[in-house]
């Protein structure tokens, strides 16, 4: 067994900064046993020893009664770290002692790390770190997270202290369990924030205590013209994550083209059977290109979030929009998963990494899944077209947005009750951290961290959905007729036409789930019948040869105009494609709550497509 | 009188906070506690209250900010 080391601090103390530079790649993600609370390990090692770290989870407190809280002083309680790192915020040191108050009635052996000096020194805050070492009777360790510098003395201190323990010399004098009375709540605060006036007794000189807003923060603060500034800078963060990921997107899905034929050719040479060759030749080389796609949209969504949530601006945006969506049932900071989903709905998931705690974000993931991607922007126009005018397109494209909204409210209704419980659930009370210079060697760090992360995990879960629906989908004649699709297809279709599905669109409706893209070859396929479902499912970079003009005119004469707009809304509000999945279970590590979300949307777009088939067909 | 009804630019000392003991922990844990100093930096209708407290710029949602009552402090 290794000596565990555990961090605690309070949001935005840098804690999983920490963490991050101490353990590298070598983490582990769980769950605390029974919660919804992220669990995370890592390991390291120094000087020839290994050392385990555990991130607990982050909170303003120790005797609330939320999951995190309770774990987190449970966990404490139990013995189980050999000794604790507790973070503060040098810039904001008074109020972020509180967490050490809390934690001083536990009496474990601790170390105190004095983050942020950085800003600190830049507002002028002057620390006498060994008179504060003194008070406390645990080392005291000024520190900048973001900066590589100061790892090896952290590293030492540890060591030392594993070896020597030292607890805090007092303690406020509070209970150290959970209180359920309000009033002694209130009055045990008040002798803790007492206990850390003694503390600091002499240790801090700030130079001025008047407060004003600085320019940047009066523009980005008022009512109107706020919002649309922050919503202009989400969106310059989405295009500029767009630009980041585009190299590597272009390279990834240059590799199905590149090993296509040469492995298709290579393996045919060798007898080798069929099935095997469009394995090999098809589904491997594009499982690869999904993976890089996203590890590219995950590096550049990562990339951006993480200069606007260290600059200080996401917590502006979350002051911004926190009245609009807590009427949804979410918090401030979802704003921008949700308007990134418009572009992606990976970029989206991955940026809810954003929100404070599992159930907030498991839940803003559920509700990004509701809003169009841009490939669904892409597509919908062009089959409206197909039996529309422009002006009743825009009618349909309008219908889609007003659902939208419905559906984020379904969602959010549906699953927060349990992912976000009442008792949980309560307004905004947030620090806006001061606005400052980020530390992008730290930043880029990060993302490829991510990045690297999804990639590396992903692939085992895309080749397996693959395989699925390769199996259902390959046909060994080339023709739609061979594959098990269209015999189930058309086996069913009394069943999907109740749903104002034919057994072509449905099949439209299905691989929709497999990538957006996809559907309109798919669409080619099963109406034109000129490429292979499989080439239109899987070669969609490789293979843009859908005839719009021709698939136009099949489409009209086999499909009815209510079917068309059943199928349209089924597509849009159907679960997103099998990359935004494989991110969601990736990001959440619940199969469970993807698995319970993904049949939600899948029931919930066919029961949508059935209203709509049969509300059009009274007015078609 | 409630902190939805200071002026932003003048300080005011907290005096009594009222609620249940989860939205009790919540505020204090982020160091609103009786007594304490805070200075009103926004205050505009349905928006979030922003005050600066303990070196802190702190939002905090209107429906939270009516139970918090403050008295000027000169």
């Amino acid at each position: 067994m290794s000596e565990m080391i555990a961090l605690l601090g309070q949001p935005n103390s840098g804690k999983s900064t920490v963490f991050n530079a101490l353990t590298g790649s070598r983490q582990h993600v769980g769950n605390w046993p029974g919660k919804t609370v992220e669990k995370i390990d890592g390991t390291y090692e120094h000087k020839g020893v290994r050392y385990t770290v555990t991130d607990l989870p982050g909170s303003y407190g120790l005797t609330g009664n939320s999951d995190e809280e309770v774990i987190t002083a449970d966990f404490i309680r139990s013995g189980k770290a050999d000794l604790v790192c507790v973070l503060l915020d040098a810039s904001q040191l008074e109020r972020s002692m509180f967490m050490l108050a809390e934690f001083a009635a536990l009496k474990r052996p601790a170390v105190v790390l004095l983050n942020m000096m950085d800003i600190a020194k830049a507002q002028g805050k002057e620390i006498d770190d060994r008179l504060l070492e003194e008070h406390l009777g645990v080392p005291v360790l000024p520190f900048t997270a973001a900066e590589s510098a100061g790892y090896e003395r952290l590293k030492d201190l540890f060591a030392k202290e594993l070896k020597t323990p030292h607890m805090l010399a007092s303690a406020p004098g509070t209970a150290a369990e959970p209180v359920k009375d309000a009033d002694t709540v209130l009055r045990d605060s008040k002798a803790k924030f007492d206990w850390i006036k003694e503390m600091l007794e002499g240790v801090t000189r700030s130079a001025s205590a008047a407060f004003t807003l600085s320019r940047r923060d009066q523009r980005l603060l008022s009512p109107r013209g706020g919002k649309l500034r922050c919503l202009g800078v989400i969106f310059a963060g989405f295009l500029v994550s767009m630009l980041i990921c585009m190299p590597l997107m272009g390279l990834g899905s240059m590799i199905p083209g590149l090993l296509n034929v040469p492995v298709a050719d290579f393996l045919n040479s060798l007898g080798v059977h069929p099935w095997l060759v469009s394995i090999f030749s098809v589904i491997i080389p594009n499982t690869l290109y999904f993976c890089v796609a996203m590890s590219g949209f995950v590096f550049g969504v990562n990339l951006v979030f993480g200069y606007l949530e260290e600059t200080g601006f996401l917590a502006r945006a979350a002051y911004q929009f926190d009245g609009v969506l807590s009427k949804l049932g979410l918090q401030g900071k979802a704003v921008c998963p949700l308007v990134m989903g418009f572009g992606c709905t990976i970029g989206g998931t991955s940026g809810s990494r954003v929100m404070d705690s599992w159930g907030q974000r498991m839940l803003t993931m559920a509700v990004v899944w509701a809003v169009p991607c841009a490939s669904i922007w892409a597509v919908i126009p062009v089959i409206s077209n197909f039996f529309f005018t422009p002006a009743q397109t825009l009618l349909v494209v309008l219908g889609i947005l007003v659902y939208m909204v419905f559906m984020i409210m379904i969602v959010s209704r549906v699953f927060g009750r349990s992912l976000v419980p009442d008792s949980t659930r309560s307004g905004m009370i947030m620090e806006l951290p001061p606005f400052h210079k980020p530390h992008w060697k730290h930043i880029i760090k990060e993302a490829l961290f991510k990045a690297w992360g999804i990639f590396k995990r992903a692939l085992r879960t895309v080749t397996l959905i693959s395989l699925v629906f390769w199996a259902f989908s390959f046909s060994a004649s080339g023709d739609v007729e061979g594959s098990l699709l269209y015999k189930i297809g058309t086996a069913i279709e009394p069943v999907t036409r109740f749903f104002g599905l034919g057994w072509r669109t449905f099949m439209g409706f299905l691989t929709a789930a497999f990538a957006k893209e996809a559907v309109l070859g798919v669409l080619n396929a099963v109406f034109v019948g000129q490429n292979s479902l499989l080439d239109a499912t899987f070669r969609t970079s490789t293979m843009a040869v859908t005839d719009n003009l021709t698939l136009a005119k099949v489409m009209g004469e086999v499909v009815s105009k209510p079917e068309a707009l059943a199928f349209m809304f089924a597509c849009t509000f159907n679960v997103p494609c099998v990359m935004a999945l494989t991110t969601t279970y990736r990001e959440s590590h619940s199969l469970k709550w993807t698995a319970r979300i993904a049949g939600f949307y899948v029931g919930g777009a066919l029961v949508l497509s059935c209203i709509v088939y049969h509300l059009a067909a009274l007015f078609a | 009188m409630k902190l939805t009804e200071t002026t932003p630019g003048c300080s005011y000392a907290v005096r009594s906070i009222e609620g249940d003991s989860h939205l009790m922990n919540r505020i204090t844990a982020i160091g609103i506690t009786e007594g304490a100093a805070l200075w009103t930096v926004k205050n505009d209708p349905k928006m979030p209250v922003l005050i600066y407290l303990r070196e802190t710029l702190i939002a905090l949602n209107r429906n939270d900010a009516e139970r918090i009552s403050v008295e000027r402090d000169e």
